[in-house]
């Protein structure tokens, strides 16, 4: 964890926050504080120094200029459901933006809505529902998450092996940069000319600023919906389904994978979904577009799935069992939590190809280190979230949790793969950092953080471990970003 | 050992990149010479080759993703990739001898566009070497990966300005399991309608002047070229959709190629682009002037761009006026993106396309000496 720990905070800095956005919305003290020492990663801890909760797009601004002209490092926030710890503020002002809850429009016509940061995932579906739209990238965190912390985090879900990840559903931004220049990335009206740089900014994990507005593509509800359920007796099976369906030129909307550990944990729940408790593992499809040659498409996945050998397949008969289907599946960490005291979701990426062996070989990972791990995860894109359920208070505990997890992430390395598909690096995956990329690309991913942010002040230490920059390097000698 | 090791072709390169430092000798990056006359005129004093780097390097039929040199050509990925029932939805304009290097570092994109997206939508690494000679793996193999800044967005469509591109990884598809195409005479805004409202997403929905389908062969009016994929029953049900809205002909999936290699070489070409639903409008008024200066057109109405090519009939000055009125009226229209003018009209007509302040930022940051296909974006030096 950063070591740095500039003074507390000044009262100076409090009245002159509290001047812009009010005495309310300034955090000083040690227990308001505490609630915004963590996000959805557990085992990470770290108090802002202040926090401060904008309500308007000139109070944002009004804040970021603040911070610039005194030089102070800060770090952005939406609803603190992020799984890589980006949110941690560790000694420094944490900039809340969950109160930008403004949906600006809605344009049916162009199927496109331009909203606040602060706006939750889950909220922009149902606004845009009235016009038969919804906004595609659907994380299970959806009801809670944020478009402003989407955006940072380049999030997906698991209707992106259809529709596409964050990335391909931003049009512009206006992002306001550490330096209180506001600046529109992209354009929401016609092609974008010279630099992709909203590509840049998508994925940027709040270190090239914040987004002041954001536009999004929305996408048509579908005519026609099948969600088919399909359990098989082994991982390795259900792996080859995956395989067939995908190579047959069905794209489905959705395919997710759960094992025989998820299925127990969602079954022993309020969530209970009525998957099969014997399973090794069982399959979540979902086929969405025009009715026509829907029934065609899902007889034949039905058919790859009994061809790989799939015990049982069903399909959803009403919205009603479709729902429930979900639920088992976006409420499995949940689920999962009720079981131990804190859960790690993990998140890496493979080469489709790679599933069933990469699946093996996390679950002889799980057995060196003596820690139980639930794979439940978007199989269609190859991306897996190995979950592991501990008590963090056991220092023991813990330290195995972490090396079983350091060894997946080398395995996934190993296998092609990356070590996050949606979730960002933030402070968790900084040590991976450098078995993944050589230190010319992490100069050159320094280089280009410099281009929006050369204070190096918006999230600091987080996504490029500071000691492997070439140019960071000179700059600050001992600063050492690291990890637990 | 588990990082992406530095490919001969990112050596070889890396090693001119550093010469021409020394020798303060910029370079013009060049695959097939298909995009020469795209872009800006370069300043450079010697050309940097990329067309011998071809060849596939990683080819996993089952992962849908396929690695490969920056000097392979389109034709060459469509035939390893058709032989797997696989194909890489990517038509831009012009040869299908163009390098896939050449794609991506333009970013350029055809009627499929409309459906899969643009090259930002489809690459997944690249590896590439920047003006100071360091070599870059941006991105990865997989299909979904946010470890770290996007570097492969940054440098899809940079023309080459931050970086040579040497290999490129990219997402393929499986071929749908019918791909038809039909032709249908009907006006842009019923196009439109049908477009928003249908519940058929074509593989692309193109709208051609009538200048352009008389080149296609699909009559002498404007007609919408509709290409559908997919399996028995959703393909008919979309093909008579359309007859509400005018005569549908079926037409040879060639029409699509055609298209692409509609552009005679020397022409001006610009794009204007608006949202979608401006973009009927758009359409009517620059395919007026586009006609009545002897050109073509042809539009993707779910994107909103209509892509005007206009004939430039030598360099005097008569033509260079015609032309200077022309392009400014189409100019007016809309956003517009300059691909292919005569060299005397880029300072006059287009202003520089990277001139903001981060634009400027990066620029320096990756080819602080600017080496690399220097004045192609209109840049100062």
């Amino acid at each position: 964890m950063t070591t740095t720990a500039p003074p507390s905070h000044d009262s100076t800095l409090t009245t002159r926050l509290a001047a812009i956005v009010g005495e309310r919305r300034v955090l000083v003290r040690e227990g308001e504080l505490r609630s915004y020492a963590s996000d959805g990663l557990p085992g990470y801890h770290a108090r802002p120094s202040i926090a401060v909760f904008p309500g308007t797009r000139d109070e944002t601004i009004a804040v970021v200029r603040l911070l610039a002209e005194l030089g102070l490092p800060f770090v952005p926030r939406g609803a603190g459901t992020g799984l890589s710890g980006g949110a941690l503020a560790d000694g420094v002002v944490l900039l809340g933006l969950h109160r930008l809850t403004r949906i600006i429009s809605i344009d049916a016509e162009n199927a496109r809505a331009v909203v606040e940061p602060g706006v939750v995932n889950a909220s922009l579906t149902r606004a845009a529902a009235p016009f038969g739209l919804h906004y595609a990238p659907d994380p299970s965190s959806q009801t809670a998450c944020t478009i402003g912390g989407n955006v940072a985090e380049n999030a997906g879900g698991p209707h992106c092996l259809k529709y596409g990840v964050t990335l391909n559903h931003i049009l512009a931004v206006t992002a306001l940069l550490p330096s209180g220049d506001v600046v529109t990335l992209g354009n929401a009206d016609g092609e974008n000319d010279g630099y992709d740089l909203l590509g840049a900014y998508v994925g940027s994990e709040g270190c090239f600023g914040v987004a002041l507005d954001v536009t999004v593509k929305l996408a048509r509800n579908p005519q026609a919906v099948r969600t088919l359920l399909a359990d098989f007796l082994s991982v390795d099976a259900a792996a080859h389904a995956v395989s067939a369906i995908i190579a047959s030129g069905i794209v489905p909307a959705a395919m997710e994978m759960m094992d025989a550990a998820t299925i127990q944990a969602v079954e022993a729940s309020i969530y209970a979904a009525g998957y099969p408790t014997d399973a090794a593992a069982i399959l979540l499809i979902e086929l969405d577009g025009a009715a026509a040659g829907i029934d065609d498409d899902a007889t034949r996945v039905a058919a790859f799935c009994r061809g790989a050998g799939a015990r049982a397949v069903r399909t959803a008969t009403d919205p009603a069992e479709r729902a429930r289907l979900w639920q088992g599946r976006k409420k499995a960490f949940g689920a999962m939590g009720r079981i131990s005291p804190h859960l790690v979701v993990q998140d890496a990426v493979v080469p489709r190809t790679k599933l069933p062996a990469i699946l093996a070989e996390i679950h002889r990972i799980g057995d060196r280190f003596r820690v139980k791990v639930c794979n439940v995860f978007h199989a269609g894109d190859g991306n897996l979230h190995p979950n592991i359920g501990y008590d963090a208070t056991s220092a023991d505990e813990s330290e195995r949790v972490h090396q079983a997890m350091s060894a997946i992430m080398q395995a996934c390395i190993d296998a092609g793969g990356t070590i996050t598909g949606e979730h960002g690096v933030g402070l968790d995956k900084l040590p991976y950092m450098e078995s993944l990329f050589s230190a010319g690309t992490l100069g050159a991913m320094c280089a280009l953080r410099d281009v929006f942010d050369p204070d190096r002040r918006a999230n600091p230490g987080k996504v490029v471990p500071v000691h492997s920059c070439r140019e960071w390097h000179a700059a600050s000698s001992a600063r050492h970003g690291g990890g637990s | 050992m588990s990082r992406q090791l530095v490919s001969d072709t990112a050596r070889e390169v890396a090693g001119s990149v550093r010469a021409a430092r020394e020798n303060r000798a910029p370079l013009r990056i060049v695959g097939r010479g298909n995009w020469l006359d795209a872009g800006r005129p370069c300043r450079a004093s010697s050309v940097l080759d990329i067309a011998p780097y071809s060849g596939i390097v990683e080819y996993e039929p089952g992962d849908l993703t396929l690695t490969a040199r920056a000097g392979t050509t389109l034709a060459e990925l469509a035939r390893v990739t058709r032989a797997e029932g696989q194909w890489l939805p990517l038509d831009p304009g012009g040869s299908p001898e163009s390098t896939l290097g050449a794609t991506i570092a333009t970013a350029s994109a055809g009627p499929l566009a409309s459906s899969f997206g643009t090259p930002r939508d489809q690459v997944l690494g690249c590896e590439l070497v920047t003006g100071t000679g360091d070599v870059v793996h941006a991105g990865g193999r997989v299909v979904k990966n946010v470890a770290g800044f996007d570097l492969v967005r940054l440098n899809t469509g940079a023309w080459g300005t931050l970086g040579v591109i040497t290999e490129v990884s990219v997402r393929l598809r499986a071929l749908p399991a019918l791909d038809r195409t039909f032709a249908v005479e009907m006006s842009a805004a019923d196009a439109w309608q049908w477009l928003r409202a249908s519940e058929y997403t074509p593989l692309a929905a193109e709208l051609v002047s009538p200048a352009m389908s008389t080149i296609l062969g699909t009559g002498a009016s404007a007609v919408l070229l509709v290409r559908l994929g997919g399996n028995e029953a959703l393909v008919s049900a979309a093909a008579t959709s359309l007859v509400a809205l005018g005569e549908v002909r079926e037409v040879a999936p060639s029409v699509w190629d055609a298209l692409a290699a509609s552009e005679p070489p020397g022409s001006a070409v610009l794009r204007l682009s608006t949202a979608p639903s401006r973009c009927p409008a758009l359409w009517e008024r620059a395919a007026a002037i586009v006609e009545r200066a002897h050109g073509s057109a042809h539009a993707t109405l779910g994107r909103g761009v209509v892509r005007c090519i206009l004939p430039v009939g030598g360099q005097d000055e008569d033509e260079m006026a015609r032309l200077r009125g022309i392009i400014g009226a189409l100019q007016h229209l809309g956003t517009s993106v300059v691909e292919r003018l005569p060299a005397s009209l880029w300072p006059s007509l287009v202003p520089p396309s990277a001139a903001d302040p981060l634009s400027v930022g990066v620029r320096n940051a990756f080819d602080p000496d600017r080496l690399l296909n220097p004045g192609i974006l209109g840049e100062l030096a």
